[in-house]
């Protein structure tokens, strides 16, 4: 019986549990009078449908895990394996070789010695399948003859289920802190490694980077000098994209709620935000094929030197056009959360619309749009495909926004995609800008939400 | 000033100053006065322009972006054919027609030899660079033509094939002055047709532009995304439930809240690093898998479900609970027999927005190694996959004209997809919004 075919056997079981013992809390609720029952029928069908499913089920999971071991000894205890070479390497290429074959999942050997190994895996691969799946099956009935035999009028199958739950819930709302614990410790453990091997103050302080060279074996001191990495992050997602959307945001935000006609709004409103739904993806390309191109001809036009084809310009300018949205929807909430009597007290006095946003709103909504722009400023330093696409590798330290700069996630995928040992400093470095870049963001995040609610609570 | 002294009182008290100096009341007719408004005016226009002009600058940009794509992408739909005699007589073909009528027609064609007939009829039809003009993915129609007519191994037939990625480019407007001369050729032979390209929605990756296909990779996107929908939605949905209805307020439920939140601010990058040191190295699952790319993207929907979930489940009113709770019910009937359902609405507009969020991620799949050559569409979780997103990354690194209207194309379908889940979430948020 195959793995799938006993996950389904005990499933059904399970079904059919729920179904007998609705049945007989059904028959006993009409004997005994509804009063005298603490559960609904069908809360002691899910009470022994679980008793029937689960342990079988934990069973399944832990005996799927421990098998190859049992699987490996036993074929190792056949005639045939006392052949098998000594040295570790082809012994194991030979065995896992055996194992694909038996299980199907390779049609021919590349060794001739690992077929006389197939039919020992068969026949263990049989044997100790065969054995689960009757252990699954008798702990299927022995959970659900347990728990059948429990239905009766008193007994609190309600209680029992609501606790099972309320674990279920709490073990869901778990999940976040162990994702948060799962990158902070697989970061911090992996970036660890790479301080091991490149001092933390290079790294930090160092103006070089090239880690080329420190996989080609000319040693890791001055290879990892992660700085112009930072300000290319920097130029392009906290100078260059929030130039194009601090201003062309705000000014929509302000257009959209001060100005506009209600039928205006109501269709640019979701169309801004369309912007923010457009795959990074997708900008990528855009700022590659069309406005790199565009700029460095421009650039070469004009007669600026160091003019690139991927250039800081050109990822900054679209990733300031992918927050626009994000700005505007933030300044919307903070200009709404200006109180009305603020606003009204201006006008009265005989100031134009515009002298009241300028003099009295956005001073007002101020600590708000702050807060949103540094949320801004967090998205776009993690933002990866753009700057990947359209930004480049090299890493210069340059103020020249024409030329080619790289930042810190488009050095983690270049470190990433290929196939290298993962122990190296070159692979290793990756989790340690990782590291960084989560650190830079979630502080961000932090001040900026303080900020924002903070102000919030001046005006409540 | 003038102001300053209007706000003067006109009956001081006597004998407080000297005579009060008493303003003229402003002259708002004046010349000074008038200039003067008309100065605000003027600045109240202007920005109200440079706010018009911003949110015409970004709208106009969304539209200049989709109007890009959609030029260069509509072009990827079409093919250009050419149609080609083949003189099955005189030919080099391999094959022995009996074998034709029965059920392994496909694989006795495979072995017949048909790329050097194809080059030769090219050849002899259209000279010495005929073989170039005809794409690789001829093969295909050339053997789809005989199995439906077997009679035409006897004779000449004509067979309209797709034209090679340098003819194709050319007919389209864009190709090189070698390539123009030909099509111009073809064209006053009356060779040349223009087709729908539907090998693009069927086939997978390949190496030549006319070859390739955007369906592994969407097949790829739509496991990863069954994935990623199974294990976010159950989790973000019951951690929405505990925190809104039953945690108590202590520093373990202000963990976890905390955690949620920065996880949705989370850079979707680190998500991929953390698939890579746990699900690859860890855990050894394999590469490139929908699973591990669902398991990936769900990490990073989860957040975005619960908060979504979390002010969907604020909206229901407590008069529904203490009615509930007031018949009889118990908590967890409460929550799963009343205020679930009615939050029900709300939790699945965020649902597929988070979906469509992780739908166009990108970064963290090259993580986890989801960028490998695939030629075949995935069977099931476990085989290797790509997905639209990576897969129009792929392309976008490809040189070639060919290759960016096969991008463009597939970033239109990327898109429409997206536009079609935005849609449907906004089309269940205007149905079954309430307002209690």
């Amino acid at each position: 019986m195959s793995g799938t075919m006993t996950l389904f056997v005990v499933v059904a079981l399970g079904a059919i549990g729920w179904i007998v013992a609705r049945a007989r809390a059904t028959r006993m609720q009409a004997e005994a009078g509804r009063l005298a029952t603490n559960s609904l029928p069908s809360q002691h069908g899910w009470y022994v449908a679980l008793w029937t499913a689960l342990p079988a089920l934990v069973f399944l999971a832990v005996w799927a895990n421990v098998t190859p071991a049992l699987v490996l000894d036993s074929v190792l205890q056949a005639p045939a394996a006392q052949a098998l070479p000594a040295d570790g390497f082809t012994r194991s290429a030979i065995l896992g070789e055996a194992r694909a074959i038996a299980s199907g999942a390779q049609a021919a050997a590349f060794n001739p010695q690992s077929m006389t190994l197939v039919e020992p895996f068969r026949d263990a691969a049989r044997h100790y399948g065969g054995m689960g799946a009757l252990l699954a099956v008798i702990l299927a009935f022995a959970g659900g003859a347990y728990a059948l035999s429990r239905v009766r009028p008193a007994f609190t199958a309600r209680r029992r289920i609501e606790k099972l739950v309320m674990w279920l819930l709490l073990g869901a709302s778990l999940i976040a802190i162990v994702t948060t614990a799962g990158i902070v410790g697989s970061l911090l453990f992996e970036s660890m490694r790479f301080f091991s091997m490149v001092n933390p103050l290079d790294f930090l302080t160092g103006l070089k980077w090239s880690p080329q060279s420190a996989a080609m074996g000319y040693g890791n001191e001055d290879a990892f000098g992660a700085v112009p990495l930072f300000w290319g992050t920097i130029f392009i997602g906290a100078i260059i994209a929030m130039v194009v959307a601090i201003p062309l945001g705000l000014m929509s935000a302000v257009y959209l709620t001060q100005y506009a006609r209600p039928q205006v709004r109501k269709w640019m409103k979701p169309t801004l935000e369309v912007l923010a739904g457009v795959p990074t993806v997708v900008y990528g390309y855009f700022a590659a094929l069309t406005v790199a191109p565009a700029l460095r001809s421009f650039a070469a036009a004009v007669g600026i030197p160091g003019a690139s084809s991927e250039s800081a310009l050109a990822a900054g300018l679209v990733m300031g056009v992918m927050i626009i949205p994000f700005v505007s929807s933030m300044a919307d909430d903070s200009i709404a959360a200006v109180p009305q009597a603020m606003r009204d007290g201006s006008l009265a006095m005989g100031a134009t619309t515009s002298e009241t946003i300028r003099r009295v709103l956005i001073p007002a909504a101020l600590p708000g749009v702050v807060g949103g722009v540094l949320l801004a400023v967090s998205r776009a330093i993690g933002e990866t495909m753009i700057v990947v696409m359209a930004a480049g590798l090299a890493a210069n330290l340059t103020l020249n926004p024409f030329a080619s700069v790289t930042t810190v996630t488009t050095q983690m995928v270049q470190l990433l995609t290929g196939d290298q040992e993962f122990d190296s400093a070159k692979t290793l470095a990756a989790f340690a800008l990782g590291l960084v870049l989560f650190v830079v963001t979630l502080l961000l995040n932090i001040v900026a939400l303080r900020v924002v609610k903070k102000y919030r609570e001046a005006y409540e | 000033m003038t102001g300053q002294a209007a706000l003067t009182p006109h009956g001081a008290t006597p004998g407080a100053a000297p005579a009060p100096r008493i303003a003229a009341p402003t002259d708002w007719r004046g010349e000074a006065m008038r200039r003067r408004i008309a100065r605000r005016y003027a600045a109240e226009r202007r920005f109200r322009l440079m706010g018009l002009a911003a949110v015409l600058l970004s709208a106009g940009f969304l539209a200049f972006l989709l109007v890009t794509m959609v030029g260069n992408g509509a072009r990827g739909f079409t093919r250009t054919q050419i149609a080609l005699p083949i003189d099955f007589q005189r030919s080099a073909i391999l094959i022995d027609p009996a074998l034709l009528t029965g059920g392994n027609a496909e694989q006795a064609l495979a072995g017949a030899n048909l790329p050097a007939v194809i080059d030769k009829a090219a050849e002899t039809a259209f000279g010495e660079n005929g073989a170039r003009m005809i794409s690789p993915a001829a093969q295909t129609a050339v053997r789809k033509a005989i199995i439906a007519d077997p009679a035409i191994l006897t004779g000449t037939a004509t067979i309209t094939v797709p034209a090679s990625e340098g003819i194709d480019v050319a007919a389209k407007g864009q190709g090189s002055a070698a390539n123009e001369a030909a099509v111009a050729r073809l064209q006053q032979a009356g060779a040349l047709s223009t087709g729908l390209n539907l090998r693009f929605l069927t086939a997978s990756d390949g190496t030549d532009p006319t070859l390739v296909g955007i369906w592994g990779a969407l097949k790829g996107s739509l496991l990863t995304m069954a994935v990623t929908l199974a294990l976010s939605f159950p989790v973000g949905v019951f951690a929405a439930l505990y925190l809104e209805e039953y945690a108590p307020r202590n520093r373990w439920t202000d963990l976890i809240e905390v955690s949620i939140n920065n996880l949705a601010a989370v850079p979707s990058i680190i998500f991929g690093l953390l698939g890579l040191a746990i699900f690859l190295n860890l855990m050894h699952l394999p590469r490139s898998a929908p699973l591990v790319g669902g398991m990936t993207l769900a990490l990073m929907t989860m957040p975005v479900i619960v908060i979504a979930g979390r002010n969907a489940i604020k909206a229901v009113p407590p008069s529904i609970r203490d009615a509930a709770l007031g018949i009889g019910a118990s908590p967890v009937q409460v929550v799963f027999h009343h205020v679930l359902p009615l939050a029900l609405p709300g939790i699945l507009t965020g649902t597929i927005i988070g979906m469509a969020r992780a739908l166009g991620e990108t970064a963290p799949l090259l993580m986890i190694g989801m960028r490998a050559f695939v030629a075949s569409p995935p069977h099931g979780v476990m085989d290797p996959a790509s997905v639209l997103p990576v897969q129009i990354f792929l392309w976008s690194d490809e040189v070639g004209h060919g290759f960016i209207e096969k991008t463009s194309a597939a970033i239109i379908v990327l898109l429409a997809f997206l536009l079609t889940m935005n849609s449907i979430a906004i089309y269940l948020r205007n149905k079954f919004e309430k307002k209690w």
